[in-house]
């Protein structure tokens, strides 16, 4: 996925952000993707985070200033955890609905925090980093989807108790789909090249 | 294809094992002495009171799983290391978090009272009754969120080094000659390696998931999850990660028989379709239980039990046909650690013998909750597990002590582990029920067997390892 | 690398800082713990609206000062949460004696007094001590919900879901906890001492 990203030239990657978080901040679309819990966390918030991963050049990932200060994808991976796990609480989700300046916050965040250090970060990451990322998505997405299943009351005020759930479910799916993908993955085969460059 | 070890491991690489010996040879009699504490308890000899036996039980489960597993990884990272690269930091890691979790677990339990078993099914760590603060419970599963932690890391390691050097798990795991006719297939080791690691991770997944899960159940009791899914997500965990501290340490067979009797142990289409058969019903026999559904439908569990019993069977006969028949007529020479590996695949296969009679449902709905299954999984994982990686520790002191002593050790160990398996599988097949601190007075005779038997496995393990530490000592010394 | 671990760190801490706030110092992730956290922390005067309950009677809300009051709001057509809020009212109606209990409708396009006075017979409303009522001006009823904290959508059927919970006004009128009404007993154990003073 990310090497295939990374085949489009340079130019064509930023209008395709650029364009993609346009059409993301559109009132209208806006509306509709936030209508719905399921479209507002698994459609809107994972569009913004590659709107932000197109918009930087492949380049960036090797550029001096990023290779000193982000040795191994140490503090990209850490910001776009923290800065994503933050649009995860319950609170902020309600916020981004009811307060302009949390809506905001968001549609700059989760590019820039979250799409962009991703981008720089993840090409360098030593496999055994990305594998212990995966796996802790994996677990991650299953308990969260279990607590939006299990959670007594609603945990959003703005969504219905079905939203929550068909969100829980779909979570769980997510994580399952991942895992099979990450075996398929392994099972088939990484080049050599990009396992040798860990 | 890499068929031949071609790598050595370095002096720091080396001295990491030993480290992982010896803090193998140090808890595992640790949780021993508390075994034979709990067997003297039954036996009347020694009065417990019910609550320290409980936290022992729950110690002495999740100690001994813990301990086989540092175990399995130094045969296995020792080994692996002949053919791969691998990273020696992540290796120490591990120990690390093994040792910080382990006493997190001791104190949580000794000090806190958690007492919940190995298995902490939910709900229990959440209902203590009064035998423990939420705190204790935290510890306790935090301690072992962080040697899950360790584990996984361990693993995605050697994942990295396997896939750097083979380009796919299906290669790793010999299929182009299992399927095709590539004639070089992978070395053995490679092939037990891959296969836990792909097992492994995918249980240190969900064990992760369902330990926080319950975290958050201790922090939020509202926030609960249906029982009956955590209960197969923990033995969903709990089964491939004590069946893997198997598969790890019976590669120590797979590379030291060869040296012995100067055979190669090339894997053939049997030996291929084995692991590979096993890796598979391992992870189908467990989808099966993690359906989200309230009821489980009867022929899922009847056919999941009957298969996650059965997945280890096909490694098992390959390698215990392959380790005959390296050695028949070999001119083998025995020594100590000959002796304790062959040990090692008879007493995993004995092992199995009454697992698989307990898999049988007939049995089953009588025999479940008995001494019978203590009596199973002490076969293969004391006189199994165990015995191969204690023939590694042999093997890697190639100890100066005399022949006597050796034998004196071997045949103590294994006398006292014949005699304690047999008190417990005795005791099942009486209907004695297992995880009873209190027996009645017709009870108590088999467990004073028991208890003898496992004085006999302390002290014969005790001239086992205690020359490991003589030699760590010395080395200290000259230093 | 001690650049990157810097960095790394300094992430971390920021990090901290935010999720510190966003959550009042780890105590609250949902909007309604948060709603709940601030108004114990600091209570406040709900807007004084007019209302007027099952038997017609109008009544501003702080003329009920001086009493303690519990506040629950409802619809009366909803089948499931406010029905049950219903029935612990009236089971508090007889575990603590002399509060005022008072359940108001945001439904104020549908629940007329008819409505009201249905919802107050079938779960036993003497219209005394415990009052089923609803703004009487449309325009009061925005401000009223907003100064409660609750936020009530359209499920999609024709009904409501909101904010279940038992407002709690102490005697001079100011908004002081927000409950979970189940389990009834820690509800009764957090009213009583309000009782008292
Ligand atoms: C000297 C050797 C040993 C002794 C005396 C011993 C003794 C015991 C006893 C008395 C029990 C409780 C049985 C019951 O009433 O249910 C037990 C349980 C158990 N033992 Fe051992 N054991 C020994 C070695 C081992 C080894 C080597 C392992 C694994 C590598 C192991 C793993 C376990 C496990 C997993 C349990 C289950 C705990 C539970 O029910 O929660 N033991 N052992």
């Amino acid at each position: 996925m990310a090497e295939i990203l990374n085949l489009i030239p340079s130019f064509r990657r930023i209008a395709m952000g650029a364009g993609l978080f346009l059409v993301l901040a559109a009132p209208s679309l806006r509306e509709v993707l936030e209508q719905d819990m399921t479209r507002h966390m698994l459609i809107q918030l994972p569009f913004l985070v590659l709107a932000g991963w197109l918009l930087i050049p492949a380049a960036a990932a090797s550029c001096r200033f990023v290779v000193i200060w982000d040795r191994f994808g140490i503090a990209g991976i850490l910001t776009a955890n923290l800065a994503a796990a933050y649009w995860m609480l319950p609170r902020s989700l309600d916020n981004a609905i009811a307060l302009p300046v949390f809506e905001i916050a968001k549609f700059i965040s989760l590019p820039l925090l979250v799409g962009v250090p991703l981008g720089c970060c993840w090409p360098r990451m030593p496999m055994l980093g990305k594998g212990f990322v995966m796996a802790n998505v994996v677990s991650m997405l299953g308990i969260a989807g279990w607590l939006y299943l299990a959670a007594p009351v609603r945990v959003c005020v703005f969504y219905l108790s079905d939203q929550q759930e068909a969100v829980g479910r779909l979570l769980l799916c997510l994580a399952g789909a991942i895992s099979l993908a990450v075996l398929f993955c392994a099972f088939v085969g990484f080049r050599p090249s990009a396992a040798r460059t860990a | 294809m890499v068929t031949h070890p071609d790598l050595v491991p370095t002096l720091g690489a080396r001295r990491a094992v030993i480290a992982y010996l010896a803090v193998f040879g140090a808890v595992l009699l640790l949780m021993m002495a508390l075994g034979l504490l709990m067997r003297l308890n039954q036996g009347a000899l020694v009065t417990l009171p019910p609550e320290i036996f409980y936290q022992s039980m729950t110690v002495h489960g999740t100690g001994m799983v813990g301990v086989a597993s540092i175990g399995g990884a130094a045969v296995l990272w020792y080994f692996l290391g002949r053919y791969v690269r691998l990273t020696t930091w992540v290796f120490v890691l591990n120990l690390l978090t093994f040792t910080v979790g382990a006493a997190m677990i001791l104190f949580a339990d000794f000090v806190g009272g958690f007492a919940a078993a190995w298995t902490f099914l939910f709900p229990l760590p959440a209902k203590a009754g009064g035998q423990w603060e939420q705190w204790a419970a935290m510890v306790h599963l935090g301690g072992l969120l962080l040697i899950g932690t360790g584990f996984l890391l361990f693993h995605l390691d050697t994942a990295r080094a396997i896939l750097g050097r083979y380009g796919s798990l299906t290669r790793a795991l010999g299929w182009p000659s299992l399927f095709g006719n590539d004639p070089e297939p992978p070395p053995p080791t490679i092939v037990a390696s891959t296969m836990v690691l792909i097992v492994n991770t995918m249980g240190l997944v969900f064990g992760a998931s369902v330990l926080v899960i319950s975290l958050i159940n201790l922090v939020v009791p509202q926030f609960t999850i249906d029982a009956l899914i955590a209960k197969n997500m923990i033995y969903f965990f709990g089964h491939v990660f004590i069946n893997a501290t198997i598969y790890m340490a019976v590669i120590v067979v797979y590379e030291l028989l060869p040296e012995y009797t100067g055979r190669p142990w090339k894997p053939n289409r049997p030996f291929l379709a084995a692991w590979t058969l096993s890796t598979v019903l391992v992870m189908v026999a467990y989808p099966h239980h993690l359906l989200m559904d309230f009821g489980m439908p009867h022929w899922l569990l009847i056919l999941g039990q009957i298969v996650s019993y059965v997945s280890g069977l096909p490694i098992l006969v390959v390698t215990a046909f392959g380790a005959l028949m390296i050695v028949y007529r070999s001119g083998l020479r025995w020594d100590l650690a000959a002796g304790l590996l062959f040990i090692g695949v008879f007493g995993w296969a004995a092992g199995v013998v009454p697992a698989i009679i307990d898999a049988t449902i007939i049995v089953n709905s009588v025999m479940h909750n008995t001494l019978w299954v203590p009596g199973h999984f002490h076969t293969y994982l004391l006189l199994g597990q165990v015995a191969m990686v204690l023939g590694f520790v042999a093997w890697t002191g190639k100890t100066r002590a005399s022949q006597l002593f050796n034998a004196l050790a071997f045949w103590i160990f294994v006398a006292g582990g014949i005699g304690l398996t047999q008190s417990f599988l005795y005791a099942g097949r009486l209907g004695i029920p297992r995880r009873f601190a209190e027996y009645l007075p017709e009870w108590i005779g088999q467990a004073r067997i028991g208890a003898f038997s496992a004085a006999l496995v302390v002290i014969g393990t005790v001239m086992l390892v205690g020359p490991l530490f003589i030699r760590l000592n010395r080395a200290m010394a000259v230093r | 690398m001690m650049r990157s671990l810097f960095l790394a760190l300094t992430v971390a801490v920021i990090a901290m800082a935010v999720f510190g706030s966003a959550t009042e110092g780890f105590r609250v992730f949902t909007t309604e713990g948060a709603r709940r956290y601030a108004v114990e922390q600091a209570p406040h005067q709900l807007p004084a609206v007019t209302l007027e309950d099952q038997d017609g009677r109008s009544f501003s809300l702080d003329s009920l000062q001086g009493r303690v009051v519990l506040i629950e709001f409802i619809y009366t057509r909803c089948p499931t949460v406010c029905s049950a809020l219903g029935d612990v009212f009236a089971r508090l109606a007889r575990a603590l004696p002399g509060t005022v209990l008072l359940s108001i409708s945001f439904d104020i396009e549908h629940d007329g007094r008819a409505e009201l006075r249905r919802y107050a017979d079938s779960h036993g409303a003497d219209g005394d001590e415990w009052r089923v009522a609803r703004p009487v001006h449309g325009q009061d009823l925005g401000p009223l919900l907003d100064g409660a904290g609750v936020v009530v959508i359209a499920d999609g059927w024709g009904g409501y879901q909101h904010n279940a919970a038992v407002h709690l006004l102490d005697r001079h009128g100011r908004l002081v906890r927000i409950l979970d009404f189940d389990p009834l007993s820690v509800l009764i154990d957090e009213v009583t001492p309000w009782l008292k003073s």
